[in-house]
């Protein structure tokens, strides 16, 4: 059993999507065709629920639910502080402990250090941005096992979680290998922001943008994004930061650099044979092309081709039956 | 349980009624003051609510299906009737269809419904051989009859083409507002927001350039201390009667009434008169013209309008992503043809209209009166259109005299009354306003912020701080006494209120959304305004010093 629930990226492929989740099992399949992921593992689904059931954590909220049955809305909120503190009480398992801190300290010496700063991040079959805690700069065993266990704690659901070392990155961003808007697959589009990913992804801040032709990678549009926070490591997390003004002005990436993610997110379009939606990153302390790497690869969403007027449409429908509504009420 | 006016089409049974529709808001925007009966039953209750349902239908609207309306105590109540979540999924797909030519060319679709209503009029008028206003005089009590029956005909087409546009202006309008402040961080509220809207031309604007030419005219021919000194305006006119130079310009000025002149004092009501009937009711605007120096400064300004808004187009765009560019830009696009739409549909529906059914109804009266029917040519409006229709052929035969006393007590009971803004569950007011974001032009819901601890909160405004004295002006006669530099405080402003734009500093209104005329003249003027405030008229007094604070939708009494 206790051979699947770590699993290091390059143990990892397609075929995995259900032990794994789908992001881990991309990024596997990333390792295979020798693009630069930076190393790491993923525990899978089962150590979740091996933890879920060897800590009797199961047994304890079935009786918690049977008991307090919440009715309304305030108490299935306070249902929920108290089963998470259930899943907090709980001490990790000796024997997933030690699978989790060797792969840590393997990990740490593939890297050439002592504690290697990974971050976390859950994963399932399907990717749900921002519903799980996800820690960027964790350092050391005990504080690693903590987080985990504090993720566990936040889902309800069987979740994998990626760990892998994470270095400092100069910029980082996203890559359409075709224009999600209108789907157009002649044209790639990147977006970037100083710092880590976090802020392009979260859309935290407007990035810088480049339109590439797909097929001779020639930068056809670039645009500055003002870029006015940009988030970094500090001690044991990460923190959002303001873009000194020396470099707000100016493009995260050199030409050559756009040209290069461009070229990668070709090579993974080609492999997995739909336009993809990468995140890659620049590090800092490495040279040329050595220092562009990818985190991260999915199956794009694109509208479907859609003309502006009916994307203007699905955006009103979409108002109807989601939030935010119309206006807010002050038309 | 209580009739209306004798009529039992919108009495509200609270307890089934509140079992069908999550909340009723007060129509406090247009039924304040309470209608007569004739133009709440007969014209606002007979075709405004059947053309928001008619709108609903045709567009395939997913979460609404129109208005239900209610009288309450004399005011007109409004419910939102709200669709299932199944319904809404299937009437998606035509809505869709239904929706598209507006957001791809709006004014296209404006300008061949203007040409149309604009026709209407001209073949009602024609029809019955009516070229001067005063032709109606002539006609015998057999046409005047076809005529109102035909009169209300139009008066449907108008209210009809009226929601057909009001409706996706303003679900492109509030959509447009709602992904600036999403995307890019601003709303309405930001100068920015109103550089984008303003600078378009339209028949307001043009009304107004005559109400100026007329206002220089009188200055060349000499008149420029006889308008500034004369207060009552129906001496003003007699004193012009009194040299040919002052027969000259009065000569004008009914030449621009025949044309401009079909609007009533106040703009959706029979009951009041209307401009070419009464032509006293021009002069305090032209006062206001003459008073500020005879330069209609909008004119100018507007080139510079347009220049800014390019660049404030320029400027938005440049923020948004890229690859959301596209849609964004069509959108933007649209959003301005429907701001342009809500400032010009005015002159052509509801005041061009409402000025016809005036001149009909008007012309009704005095013949009853005469004939014995009722005592006072304005007792008409006591009527409704089944007991006209009873007395005009043979005219003297049925007297009316009881229903208009009967009716008329009732009403100036409705007078009295402070109309509660709600009944129902008020909680769920925003979940209603999203399912149906057209209603916030009729109802005014304002959003209350206690950490501002402000006097009056509104719903919609125009950006800027100001502070500075008010004056409460009631009705629009009464735009004379402002003074420039001062905060007009309103019930609400329609179009023949522009001038009074040129003037003040700072605007408050108690009824009026985002698309209100309010808002949309004090961005084109660029100063603040806060509307919606539900009870300005009544807190703020004549002489008080307030401060407009447009940035946050609050005003301040400082006493």
């Amino acid at each position: 059993m206790s051979g699947k629930w770590a699993l290091w990226f390059e143990e990892l492929g397609k075929e995995d999507r259900e032990l794994v989740g789908r992001k881990c099992a991309n990024l596997g399949e990333m390792v295979k065709i020798g693009l630069r992921v930076p190393p790491g593992f993923a525990l899978s689904i089962e150590a979740y629920k091996d933890f879920m059931s060897m800590t009797g954590v199961v047994k304890e909220i079935g009786k918690y639910l049977a008991k307090s049955k919440p009715k309304d809305l305030k108490q299935c909120k306070q249902a929920s502080v108290d089963i998470r503190q259930i899943v907090l009480l709980k001490a990790m398992p000796e024997k997933l402990e030690k699978v989790i801190t060797s792969h840590y300290s393997e990990l740490s010496r593939r890297c050439r250090t002592d504690e290697v700063a990974v971050s976390t991040r859950s994963a399932g079959p399907v990717s749900h941005p921002g519903q799980y805690e996800t820690h960027l700069n964790v350092v050391g065993k005990s504080e690693l096992v903590d987080k985990i266990r504090q993720v566990w704690a936040s889902t309800f659901n069987t979740r994998s979680l990626i760990f892998r070392s994470r270095k400092k990155a100069r910029s980082a961003g996203v890559i359409f290998t075709a224009d999600p808007n209108t789907g157009d697959d002649t044209r790639m589009i990147i977006e970037g922001n100083w710092g880590l990913g976090e802020s392009v992804v979260g859309g935290k801040s407007t990035p810088d943008i480049y339109i590439l032709d797909k097929k001779s990678l020639k930068i056809l549009e670039k645009k500055l994004g003002p870029k006015s926070r940009y988030v970094t490591f500090k001690k044991g997390g990460v923190v959002e930061k303001k873009v000194p003004s020396e470099k707000s002005g100016k493009f995260c990436l050199s030409d050559r650099e756009a040209k290069e993610i461009g070229k990668l997110g070709k090579v993974l379009e080609k492999h997995f044979g739909v336009p993809q939606d990468v995140e890659w990153a620049v590090e800092e302390d490495k040279s040329f092309p050595k220092n562009i790497i990818l985190l991260q690869t999915r199956a794009e969403v694109i509208a479907q081709n859609k003309t502006p007027v009916d994307q203007v449409v699905d955006l009103m429908l979409g108002r109807f039956s989601g939030g935010g509504g119309f206006g807010g009420g002050k038309m | 349980m209580a009739a209306v006016y004798g009529v039992t089409r919108f009495e509200f049974d609270e307890e089934n009624d509140l079992k069908s529709y999550t909340v009723f808001l007060a129509d406090v925007v247009h039924g304040r003051p309470p209608w007569r009966p004739l133009f709440l039953i007969d014209s606002w209750g007979k075709w405004v609510y059947r053309a928001v349902q008619r709108a609903a239908e045709q567009l395939s609207l997913p979460t609404t299906r129109g208005w239900d309306a209610r009288y309450i105590k004399g005011y007109p109540y409004l419910a939102v009737i709200e669709t299932t979540e199944q319904e809404a999924k299937k009437r998606a797909p035509l809505f869709r269809k239904r929706i598209r030519p507006y957001i791809e060319d709006f004014n296209a679709i404006w300008e061949e419904r203007k040409a149309d209503i604009m026709n209407t009029y001209k073949e009602l008028k024609q029809r019955y051989g009516l070229k001067k206003y005063e032709g109606i005089k002539k006609l015998s009590n057999v046409e005047l009859m076809d005529l109102f029956d035909d009169y209300m005909q139009v008066n449907r087409k108008q209210w009809d083409i009226h929601m057909e546009f009001m409706v996706p202006a303003y679900y492109l309008f509030g959509l447009f507002e709602q992904m600036c402040t999403e995307l890019l961080g601003f709303g309405y509220t930001d100068p920015l927001f109103a550089r984008l809207m303003a600078g378009f031309d339209s028949m307001v604007f043009q009304f107004n350039k005559e109400i100026w030419r007329l206002g220089n005219r009188a200055v060349e021919l000499g008149f420029d201390k006889l308008f500034r000194t004369t207060e009552d305006a129906e001496e003003l006119l007699a004193k012009l009667e009194e040299s040919k130079a002052g027969r000259e310009w009065l000569e004008e000025y009914h030449d621009f009434l025949e044309v401009h002149g079909w609007r009533n004092e106040r703009m959706l009501d029979w009951a009041t008169p209307s401009w070419i009937e009464k032509p006293s009711l021009g002069i305090p605007l032209i006062k206001v013209a003459i008073s500020s120096g005879g330069t209609y400064t909008i004119e100018e300004r507007r080139e510079e309008a347009v220049r800014e808004r390019k660049e404030a187009e320029k400027e938005v765009s440049d923020k948004v992503p890229a690859e959301q560019r596209g849609w964004f830009e069509a959108l933007m696009k649209a959003a301005q043809k429907a701001g342009y739409w809500s400032e010009d549909h005015n002159y052509y529906l509801d005041l061009y209209c409402n000025g016809l059914g005036r001149w009909i109804t008007r012309e009704i009266g005095r013949r009853f009166a005469e004939a014995g029917v009722i005592d006072d040519p304005e007792d008409v409006y006591f009527l409704i259109a089944d007991e006209i229709e009873k007395a005009l052929i043979p005219m003297g035969k049925n007297k009316l005299h009881k229903q208009v006393e009967v009716r008329k007590k009732e009403w100036k009971g409705y007078l009295k009354v402070a109309p509660k803004s709600y009944y129902g569950n008020i909680d769920l007011v925003q979940e209603v306003l999203r399912k149906d974001p057209v209603i916030s032009v009729a109802t005014s819901v304002p959003v209350v912020r206690e950490d501002l601890k402000a006097d009056l909160y509104g719903a919609a405004s125009s950006p800027g701080v100001v502070e500075g004295v008010a004056r409460v002006i009631m009705s629009e006669d009464k735009l004379a006494e402002l003074k420039p530099g001062e905060i007009m405080v309103a019930p609400g402003t329609s179009a023949p209120w522009t001038p009074a734009f040129e003037i003040v500093k700072g605007v408050v209104t108690d009824g009026g959304g985002a698309l209100s005329h309010a808002v949309i003249l004090a961005r084109e003027y660029g100063i603040p305004s806060v509307t919606g405030c539900l009870e300005a008229t009544k807190k703020i007094k004549t002489g008080d010093k307030v401060k407009v604070d447009g940035d946050l939708g609050v005003v301040y009494i400082l006493r």
